[in-house]
């Protein structure tokens, strides 16, 4: 029988598992990561276990990515998010589409991986020690904004007049949305503003000599569909949104141990 | 100057407590890599000498310190009048927080670091310098040349931005002779025909022990990591150039008894990585140490502080004082690798000579914040890496610790994207 081949990946927010089987996504969960990502990951594999009606021997690999993949003793062997990501893309890319370039933003880094017809990473980029252009910015902002991480992006569509938000730093920018606030602008336009801001700041990241192949976006900031507006407003192309976003560098994970176990 | 921007005894000794600590679990972690040579501990015993038990350099007593930075200052010239050329340029991160009150903030590091030791005077091996020999290299070594003044007596050198034709060698030549008389009243010794030769010689020495070892260097498995390998060529800093040779004529027998007994320190699916880019001095190792506790093999570097002042000796072809004098003006500018100069297409001839030679899979182009001279050259680099099919990333890096996970997952990335080509290909 064909086994199952579990990912994991620990990011700092979410811990995020992908089970599969047959290089097809049988099942994903999501837990947040707290302070415990071993325990989360025990928890997340008896779970999956039991949903699916499997036991542990069923699984044949379990491979570990994410930020605190080195520490989660339940996996067999961890890879970095680049390469999940990478390896993710080939399964949860739309129909169709050949990603050149896939732009992750998760809850503290956003990273673009550039990717030849052949789905190898060819090179990749990474924000530095900030938090502005990833997921925490954004709800850091919804919180201000008195809405939730869900809200931000069908709001942010309602925005006919998306303002300026010029600062580069999450804490400047946070003030700066705060008397944006007080001067009593709609907040669907703040949300606009921040999605544009946001993507700019990512774009800076991206190389011009690195061409072809489409755009995808991956990570949980990908579910956010005014992130995505503006990504094609600002690069004026086409950007795809990844099947299960947020699970890619778990599925990309678990594709690599199906494929061949630790590299 | 304010009151508050001068040093004061307690904060010396803090600085002390601090920069010692740091360079020894630097040491350490660079000794814990691979099983070291017997015959390598001497370079690590320098290095923990100058920067944790804070001794002066061991040298004859009559010989004194010219501090140099760069490397475009002939290490010939200073031994042909009597004194031992002491590399300046520094990796310290202490110093670096300390020179940070005295240099702009988007200077880079290492004028930094190299300004903060001339402030702290805590370092015997930077202090006990006479005189400091300055090329006038990049925008950050210029400007620190006029500021460090201040704390040492300095001799800006004159580097030409131009190397190619024989005029751009005359304006070098006729530095080095400018500086002879100031060397000569330093030290009091007359450089002459004779000394230069043996200075010449003493040095050319070395650089064929250097050459020696790059064979070793270069082999596949490795016989020795690459971390320490560049904390070796580091020590040359610190130690007068004949006692590095001997020691180094030690290592190579002994790797070469390694290489005859098999016994290697690499296995065969380990990607063999070149690092180039700003200098990696001592302690800042972090970039060749990530490269190998996350599995790469440190197989080459093209640094300033590694293999490139070390592999090129000066070639005498008229033995008279001019003659030799103009073999060191062209020796130190013609072949130097340095981005400073306005055409450096050498440098990528070279590092293609080296990933041919080394065998190199991947390149990791280090860049220290605010180092735009090598900044320049990555797109080039980066090109002419494509057309080989050969990966190469860009890491930025400061003289902190707080960037090194940051660093690492890229380093990680970088070395499982060999593996999986490597793996693709053989398939």
């Amino acid at each position: 029988m064909e086994k199952y081949y579990l990912g994991l990946d620990g990011g700092s927010t979410y811990l995020k598992a992908a089970l599969m089987k047959d290089k097809k996504v049988v099942g994903t969960v999501v837990y947040p990561t707290g302070i415990d990502n071993n325990g989360v990951a025990k928890k997340i594999v008896a779970a999956l276990c039991k949903k699916y009606g499997i036991s542990r021997t069923d699984i044949g690999y379990i491979m570990a990515t994410g930020y605190s993949r080195k520490i989660l003793e339940v996996a067999d062997d961890d890879i970095s998010e680049i390469t999940a990501h990478a390896y993710g893309v080939r399964v949860t890319a739309p129909q169709g589409y050949r990603p050149g370039m896939v732009i992750d933003i998760g809850g503290q880094d956003s990273k673009i991986i550039y990717l030849d017809a052949n789905y190898n990473v060819k090179n990749f980029t990474m924000n530095d020690k900030c938090a502005a252009g990833t997921g925490k910015f954004m709800e850091v902002i919804a919180q201000i904004l008195e809405t939730t991480i869900d809200q931000v992006g069908p709001l942010s569509l309602e925005s006919t007049a998306p303002c300026d938000i010029n600062s580069t730093c999450v804490v400047f920018a946070q003030s700066e949305v705060i008397s944006l606030v007080a001067r009593k602008v709609d907040r669907r336009d703040i949300l606009a503003g921040m999605h544009l801001s946001m993507a700019k700041r990512i774009i800076k990241m991206m190389k011009k000599s690195e061409k072809g192949g489409d755009i995808l976006m991956t990570g949980g900031g990908a579910l956010n569909t005014g992130i995505h507006r503006a990504f094609e407003e600002e690069m004026l192309k086409d950007v795809y949104v990844a099947k299960y976003p947020q699970f890619n560098g778990a599925v990309g994970a678990a594709l690599i141990a199906s494929e061949r176990g630790g590299i | 100057m304010s009151e508050s921007s001068e040093i004061n005894g307690r904060q010396r000794e803090l600085f002390i407590r601090k920069s010692t600590r740091v360079a020894a679990s630097y040491l350490k972690r660079a000794k814990a890599l691979s099983e070291m040579p017997d015959a390598a501990k001497p370079f690590f015993d320098v290095l923990e000498n100058t920067y944790v038990k804070l001794a002066d350099i061991q040298k004859p007593e009559d010989m004194k310190s010219i501090g140099t930075l760069c490397v475009m200052v002939p290490a010939e010239l200073v031994y042909a009048a009597g004194a031992m050329p002491v590399r300046l340029c520094s990796g310290s991160y202490t110093a670096y927080s300390i020179g940070d009150d005295y240099i702009p903030r988007d200077a880079c590091p290492l004028v930094k670091a190299v300004m903060g030791f001339g402030k702290i005077k805590a370092l015997p091996a930077f202090d006990n310098c006479s005189l400091l020999v300055a090329p006038v290299t990049c925008d950050c070594k210029k400007k620190l040349a006029g500021v460090i003044d201040s704390v040492k007596d300095t001799i800006p050198l004159h580097i030409p931005p131009l190397k190619k034709d024989d005029a751009d060698t005359e304006v070098f030549l006729k530095e080095l002779y400018r500086l002879i008389p100031l060397l000569e009243k330093e030290t009091g010794k007359q450089v002459t025909a004779k000394s230069l030769a043996e200075g010449i010689n003493m040095v050319g020495n070395a650089q064929y022990e250097m050459s020696e070892f790059l064979k070793y260097r270069r082999h596949d498995p490795a016989l020795m990591s690459g971390t320490q390998v560049m904390s070796v060529m580091n020590a040359y800093s610190y130690m007068p150039v004949n006692m590095w040779a001997k020691q180094m004529h030690r290592l190579n027998e002994e790797l070469k008894l390694r290489l005859g007994q098999g016994h290697f320190v690499s296995r065969k699916n380990q990607p063999r990585i070149l690092v180039t880019g700003s200098p990696i001095a001592f302690p800042n190792i972090k970039v060749p140490l990530l490269i190998e506790e996350m599995g790469g093999v440190l197989a080459a570097d093209e640094t300033c502080m590694g293999e490139r002042g070390l592999y090129d000796p000066v070639s005498v072809i008229d033995a008279s004082f001019d003659g030799m004098m103009r073999s060191l003006a062209s020796r130190y500018t013609k072949p130097c690798t340095c981005p400073v100069f306005v055409d450096n297409s050498q440098r990528i001839y070279r590092i293609k000579q080296m990933i041919k030679d080394n065998k190199i899979q991947g390149v990791i182009y280090h860049v220290l914040r605010g180092c735009l001279v090598y900044d320049y050259e990555y797109q080039l680099m980066e090109d002419a890496m494509g057309k080989m099919d050969i990966p190469i990333i860009r890491v930025e890096s400061d003289y902190n610790e707080e960037d090194v996970e940051q660093l690492r997952i890229r380093i990680e990335a970088f070395i499982e994207l060999i593996k999986l080509k490597e793996l693709k290909k053989e398939a």
